[in-house]
């Protein structure tokens, strides 16, 4: 769970300091727009791409800390033991989700890198941006195993 | 199977996957995809599947989101907030309950860079809740006010709930931040104004008098100026045409980073703490996206939402009546529902049917309007009994306050929301004022 939870870590931050440019790359083009006329051409087109990347590699870092909300109204009264098994059976079914996902954007990626799909005004291919989602939605899959098949990190509680 | 069995299938299984603790986005997705596979088979379905990721995390119109969510948190992080509460202290201080009000003010301050009502609620009682204690306010009092003020954070814009609510039904974000804006500052005075009337008429929750440490001087007063110049950078560049609301939340988040640095608070690890945040939240919120998302588009297939928008319709009840039992409902469902995945599930069915009612304003007034209904039950949901989201976080870190005398606590706030949105439902024009001026 170690390495998973580092791995996560590493994205969670990545996709922080890919945020954080899309902010100054922002600003950049704003000031240039409104003082100098100039502009960054594409500038949401390129803010649109580094945010999905960005929250995809979200997705890890929340399922290690189970974030994922919960509605625990109805199992309040079932006891620590049933509930902490019903929630490795909802980080299962998380699993599964997260291994369609993977599965379908990885051939949503395919099919766009074969018909060369590239953004409207400065022509970015696509499925970078579909590749970039896969290993992140892999990760959070084998995260949601792992909590399935060992049980969750102690210092953990699932989220209502 | 006929529509509606359907639809009550597709109803079934995501209930019976939230009842038993699957994350909420998870059972959507799962009902969705069952109700999508039995109504077009695997083509279709798998069809919608390969581009879903993409369509629903690579827009730049959502990207929005996790841009005012890094702002808060930088906010968060960057140690704004302790100087912003003592100058609330300064100000509020010869009041009853002044430490109170001036956690409120604080709050509704913070709420202006900040989107998220548990952050706001969180940052505010790190700074708050030690100074109320010390000066012998009662768990109750203390933990219910803060509570309370965090859900300004959504109710004063920036506000995460609003901008998703913008998204779902494609109005103007900059006007429905603008429309939020009076009530933010009514739900403000609304606060402040319970805190007075309880501590006179509950004895031994604050003290008589609260012996100031501070008086008002030009020094404290900087402690705002960091907040004041972000929300103008904001506002002002998106009402004047500047920029977009995403590019708003750009500069935003920037300058709050900026302040953050000059006021040399963000070290490296703290730095981490805003992504890891960050994250938490914004994974959360696309993930239950992409499950409203599938079960929305099964939904929509069954003909159903449509359905019942032209029979609520055909009914010829009072606008206002319809509008009143979807609150109730709100209020019902956001006790066991959390009430993001309740807009994202909801909003689809119930905003067709609430434009198709006649409420003798313009189309485009009666979607604002319906925006700020919806945000005040929202708010409502985060401090309510069973679950109140905010009164967790709160109660949560003061450690040796009982939930239930959290609970007693957030009640005259609550008569407050109760009130306001009365207010509110019956008066259209407070919410609809600002847009006007707003081209």
């Amino acid at each position: 769970m170690k390495t998973l939870e580092s791995l996560a870590k590493f994205c969670a931050i990545l996709a922080g300091l890919l945020l954080t440019l899309i902010t100054l790359m922002t600003c950049a083009s704003l000031i240039g727009r409104n003082t100098l006329g100039i502009t960054i051409t594409g500038d949401f087109e390129l803010t649109g791409v580094a945010a999905g990347a960005a929250i995809a590699l979200f997705m890890p870092f929340c399922q290690v800390r189970r974030g994922n909300i919960i509605v625990d109204f109805f199992s309040a009264k079932f006891g620590d033991k049933t509930n902490l098994a019903l929630d490795r059976f909802g980080a299962l079914l998380l699993a599964l989700v997260f291994a369609l996902l993977a599965w379908r954007t990885s051939l949503g990626g395919l099919n766009s890198w074969r018909t060369n799909s590239e953004t409207q005004i400065i022509g970015f291919p696509e499925w970078v941006a579909y590749a970039s989602m896969v290993p992140p939605f892999v990760l959070a899959m084998v995260i949601g195993l792992y909590q399935a098949l060992f049980g969750f990190a102690v210092s953990t509680v699932a989220k209502p | 199977m006929s529509a509606l069995t359907l639809t009550a299938v597709i109803f079934g299984i995501m209930l019976a996957f939230m009842a038993v603790r699957v994350p909420i986005a998870v059972a959507m997705f799962v009902a969705g995809s069952v109700g999508y596979l039995m109504q077009t088979g695997w083509g279709p379905f798998s069809n919608f599947l390969n581009t879903q990721a993409f369509a629903r995390f690579a827009s730049y119109d959502l990207s929005v989101i996790p841009l005012f969510i890094l702002m808060g948190h930088f906010a968060t992080q960057g140690g704004i907030s302790k100087a912003l509460f003592r100058f609330a202290a300064a100000v509020m201080g010869r009041f009853k309950g002044g430490l109170a009000m001036a956690s409120v003010l604080a709050c509704a301050a913070f709420g202006a860079i900040c989107g998220s009502s548990v952050a706001t609620a969180a940052t505010i009682t790190s700074v708050a809740l030690p100074e109320m204690k010390r000066h012998g306010y009662s768990g109750r009092l203390s933990t219910g006010t803060l509570a309370a003020g965090g859900t300004l954070g959504i109710l004063i814009p920036p506000s995460v709930p609003l901008v998703i609510y913008a998204i779902l039904t494609e109005q103007n974000i900059a006007k429905l931040f603008a429309a939020a804006m009076l009530p933010g500052l009514i739900a403000m005075l609304g606060y402040i104004v319970a805190i007075a009337i309880y501590v006179r008429l509950v004895p031994g929750q604050a003290p008589e008098v609260d012996d100031a440490d501070e008086k008002l001087s030009p020094a404290l007063a900087m402690g705002v100026v960091p907040i004041a110049v972000i929300f103008t950078l904001v506002f002002g560049g998106i009402y004047g045409g500047f920029f977009t609301p995403t590019e708003g939340a750009a500069v935003g988040a920037a300058a709050t980073l900026m302040a953050a640095l000059l006021k040399r608070e963000l070290t490296w690890a703290k730095f981490k703490q805003c992504f890891y945040a960050t994250a938490e939240s914004s994974a959360m919120i696309f993930l239950i996206f992409i499950g409203a998302d599938l079960m929305n588009s099964a939904l929509a297939l069954t003909q159903v939402p449509n359905q019942l928008a032209a029979l609520v319709g055909s009914w010829g009840l009072s606008p206002l009546m319809v509008v009143t039992a979807i609150l109730l409902f709100y209020v019902v469902l956001g006790a066991v529902m959390d009430e993001l995945s309740m807009l994202l599930l909801t909003i689809p069915i119930f905003f067709p049917m609430v434009m198709g009612l006649d409420f003798g304003m313009p189309k485009e007034s009666v979607a604002l309007w319906f925006g700020i209904m919806v945000l005040m039950t929202v708010g409502f949901g985060l401090l309510a009994p069973p679950v109140g989201l905010n009164v967790y976080v709160v109660n949560a870190m003061a450690k040796d306050v009982p939930i239930s005398e959290s609970y007693k606590g957030v009640m005259p706030f609550l008569i407050s929301d109760t009130l306001r949105t009365i207010l509110l439902l019956f008066f259209p024009a407070i919410s609809l004022w600002l847009v006007k001026y707003i081209t």
